[in-house]
C-alpha cells in the first residue's frame, strides 16, 4: 500500500514536470528535479491533493524539506482520510 | 578601483574576464566560488576560468562554429555555464543563455528565431530540448555537460573537452562585433532577440565600479540567473572585467541559506531582486539577528520597482540601504538608480548614471515637465545599447525616435531630479522581474483544446509586482473544472515557463475586443480590479 502510494506519487511528478523517466527518493529536493521552482511547486501540491483528494495546510506545506516529508503528511492525511 | 581601460582596440568581453586577469597578477585569484545546492563548495581562479573556456572555444572551433555563428547555453547556474560563455565569445560566436525553466515552446521560438547552431545542457533538460528540436533545422549540435551520449548531434562536452587543448589565442575583437544575445517579450509578436555587441563591457564595467562600489577587496553576489541580462552584465562581465570575485550558489531560494551564505562567505556587496527581498520580508525576524551580516556593505536591487518599505524593513533588519537600479535587456546594464554617494529617495528610480543622459517625453515628442508622466527615453547611443532585434529591425526602429531610445515604461522626473516608474506603455507583464508577453501565453492557451478565446494581462501582485492573469472562454459543452485547471496550468508551465503560467485563471461567457477583434486588456484589468472600465463604446461583445 506505501509503495504503491509513492509510485503514484513519483507519476504525478512525472506530469507535473512533463518527464516520464522521474525517479523520486525521500531525500530529493526541488533541486533534484528539474523546473521545480516555487511556482511549479503550487501545481505540484494541486496536483497531490486533487489524486488523493486531500487537502495539505500551508503550515504542513511551509514545513517539507524534501519529498520525504511531503510523502509523510501525504500517508498521515490518507489514513485520516480513511478512518 | 582604477578605471576599465581598452587595451591595443582588443574589446573581446571574454578576454578581459580571463586572460586580461592573468596577465595582470590575478592568475591565481578566485575569479568564483562555487557552491551547489548541496552546500559543496570548489574555488575557481582566474587561470582556470581562463583555460577552461579556453578548451571550450576549442571544442567549438573544431565543430566547425565561426565568428558570428550562434550558440546558446541551456543550463541552471553551474561552473559549465560560465566556462562555455566566455568560450563562444572567444571565438566571436553570439553568446545566447537560456533560462533553465522555459518549455519546449519558449524554446523553440528562441532558438529557431535565431537559427542558433549548438546548445551547451545537461542531461536532465535534454528532453525538453529533443522536444523543440523538430522545430530547429539549423541547430547542428547538442553539447550535453554530463552525458555520455556521442552521435552526430548530440554529444558529451566532457568527451570533446578532454581531447580539446586549454590555450587559445584571442582574436582581436571590434567594437561593434556581436557579442551577447538575450531573447525579451513584448506585448505582440514572439519573443525578440535583443542582439549586443563587445563594447557593452565599457558600460558594464563603468556601472560595476560607479554604482556597485565593487573593489579588489570585495566579495560579491549576483543571485540572477545567467538566463537574463543581469545574470550576464552583472554576474559575469562587469565583476571579472575588473578581477572581481563572485559568490555563485546553485541552490533554489531559501531564507535561512540565503543569509547563512551572506554571513558565512563574508558577502561584502549583493545585487539582488525585489521579489526576493519581499519574500524575506514575510521571513520570522529571528532569522536575521542569527546572521547579522557585518561584512555587508551594500544591497542592490534589479527587476521591479522596489517598494519603499523593503527600505524600510531592510535598515530595520540589517542597518542597510538596498539600492533599486532600472535597466532593461535593451540597454545592457545599469541606466537609473539609487546608489552610495547619493541621496536615496526610497520608492523612486533614483538618478541617471552619470555618462547616461535620460528624458521624459510625451507623446508628441516634446520634453515633459517636472512631476509630468511621459514616456521614459534613454539619448542614443550607449556603449551596451543593444544594436537590434534580429531578424526584427522594424520594430528597433520604432523604438529609437529623434536620437531617443523610448523604453516602454512611462515615468516623472520630480524637481530634484529623480525618476518615478509608473508603469509600462504596453502590455507587458513584469512578474518578478521577468518580462511576459500576454500574446505567449494566450497563444498557449489556445493550443488546449478545451479552450476557444484567451486574453491575459498582468495584475497586482504583493510578491511578484505583477501577476500573470488568464481570461478564458471554454468551448461549447465544455464545463469548468478543478481538473482542467490543473490541466492548464502544467501545460503552460512546460511548454512556457512556470514564471509564465497565470495565477488566476477565470472563465467568461465572452472575452472583450474592440471592433477591429482587438481584445480590449484595459478593460478585463479594471473589471479584474473591481474599477470603472472607462470608454468602453468600440467594444463589441
Amino acid at each position: 500500500m506505501i509503495m504503491e502510494t509513492f509510485d503514484e506519487l513519483n507519476a504525478i511528478f512525472c506530469k507535473v514536470f512533463y518527464d516520464d523517466d522521474i525517479k523520486i527518493s525521500r531525500e530529493n529536493t526541488a533541486d533534484d528535479i528539474e523546473g521545480w521552482d516555487s511556482l511549479s511547486h503550487l501545481n505540484l501540491v494541486v496536483a497531490v491533493e486533487r489524486h488523493f483528494g486531500i487537502k495539505f495546510t500551508d503550515a504542513e506545506i511551509a514545513k517539507w524539506k524534501n519529498i520525504g516529508e511531503m510523502y509523510d503528511s501525504l500517508l498521515l492525511l490518507i489514513q485520516k482520510k480513511g478512518k | 578601483m582604477p578605471p576599465f581601460e581598452i587595451v591595443n582596440n582588443q574589446y573581446n568581453i571574454a578576454y578581459y574576464c580571463t586572460r586580461h586577469q592573468c596577465l595582470n597578477g590575478k592568475g591565481e585569484k578566485t575569479a568564483f566560488r562555487w557552491i551547489d545546492h548541496k552546500g559543496e563548495r570548489a574555488d575557481y581562479t582566474f587561470r582556470q576560468l581562463d583555460t577552461e573556456s579556453n578548451k571550450m572555444a576549442n571544442v567549438l572551433l573544431q565543430l566547425g562554429i565561426k565568428k558570428g555563428d550562434v550558440v546558446f547555453t541551456f543550463l541552471p547556474k553551474m561552473p559549465e555555464q560560465f566556462f562555455a560563455f566566455l568560450g563562444i565569445l572567444k571565438i566571436q560566436a553570439v553568446a545566447g543563455t537560456l533560462f533553465s525553466n522555459f518549455g519546449e515552446e519558449a524554446l523553440a521560438d528562441r532558438l529557431g528565431d535565431c537559427r542558433a547552431k549548438v546548445v551547451i545542457t545537461k542531461k536532465s533538460m535534454l528532453k525538453k530540448l529533443l522536444r523543440a528540436l523538430p522545430f530547429l533545422d539549423k541547430l547542428e549540435f547538442i553539447l550535453v555537460v554530463d552525458g555520455d551520449e556521442n552521435n552526430e548531434k548530440i554529444m558529451s562536452l566532457p568527451g570533446l573537452l578532454e581531447k580539446s587543448s586549454d590555450s587559445f589565442e584571442i582574436p582581436v575583437t571590434s567594437a561593434d562585433t556581436p557579442s551577447v544575445l538575450h531573447y525579451t517579450s513584448g506585448s505582440t509578436g514572439k519573443p525578440k532577440g535583443v542582439q549586443h555587441v563587445h563594447k557593452s563591457i565599457l558600460t558594464q564595467s563603468y556601472t560595476s565600479i560607479n554604482v556597485l562600489t565593487l573593489n579588489e577587496e570585495d566579495l560579491y553576489w549576483c543571485t540572477a540567473d545567467q538566463g537574463w541580462v543581469t545574470g550576464t552584465s552583472y554576474g559575469i562581465i562587469g565583476p571579472w572585467s575588473l578581477g572581481i570575485t563572485q559568490l555563485h550558489y546553485g541552490g533554489a531560494y531559501s531564507a535561512e541559506t540565503w543569509m547563512k551564505l551572506l554571513e558565512e562567505e563574508g558577502v561584502s556587496k549583493w545585487y539582488t531582486a525585489p521579489t526576493a527581498l519581499r519574500m524575506l520580508m514575510r521571513e520570522d525576524k529571528n532569522i536575521f539577528k542569527k546572521y547579522p551580516l557585518k561584512k555587508l556593505q551594500h544591497i542592490f536591487s534589479v527587476g521591479e520597482p522596489l517598494n519603499p518599505e523593503i527600505n524600510t524593513w531592510a535598515k530595520d533588519v540589517w542597518g542597510k540601504e538596498v539600492y533599486d537600479t532600472w535597466f532593461q535587456t535593451e540597454t545592457g546594464s545599469i541606466m537609473i538608480c539609487n546608489r552610495p554617494r547619493i541621496k536615496i529617495k526610497p520608492g523612486t528610480m533614483g538618478k541617471p548614471v552619470d555618462i547616461i543622459n535620460a528624458a521624459i517625453i510625451s507623446d508628441d515628442g516634446k520634453p515633459c515637465l517636472p512631476g509630468e508622466t511621459g514616456n521614459l527615453c534613454l539619448k542614443t547611443p550607449w556603449d551596451s545599447m543593444f544594436i537590434d532585434y534580429l531578424n526584427n529591425t522594424g520594430v528597433y526602429n520604432e523604438k529609437i525616435k529623434n536620437g531617443y531610445y523610448y523604453s516602454g515604461d512611462l515615468a516623472f522626473c520630480d524637481d530634484e531630479g529623480y525618476y518615478h516608474f509608473v508603469g509600462r506603455n504596453d502590455d507587458v507583464i513584469n512578474t518578478a522581474g521577468h518580462l511576459i508577453s500576454p500574446f505567449e501565453v494566450e497563444s498557449s492557451l489556445l493550443e488546449i483544446p478545451e479552450i476557444a478565446e484567451s486574453a491575459v494581462i498582468g495584475a497586482p501582485d504583493d510578491i511578484l509586482f505583477e501577476k500573470v492573469v488568464a481570461f478564458i472562454r471554454l468551448k461549447n459543452g465544455i464545463t469548468w473544472s478543478d481538473d482542467l485547471e490543473l490541466k492548464i496550468r502544467i501545460y503552460l508551465s512546460n511548454r512556457l515557463s512556470s514564471i509564465a503560467t497565470p495565477q488566476d485563471i477565470r472563465v467568461v461567457e465572452e472575452i472583450p475586443k474592440n471592433k477591429s477583434g482587438k481584445i480590449m486588456r484595459r478593460v478585463l484589468k479594471a473589471w479584474y480590479k473591481g474599477e470603472d472600465p472607462g470608454d468602453i463604446s468600440t467594444m463589441e461583445i
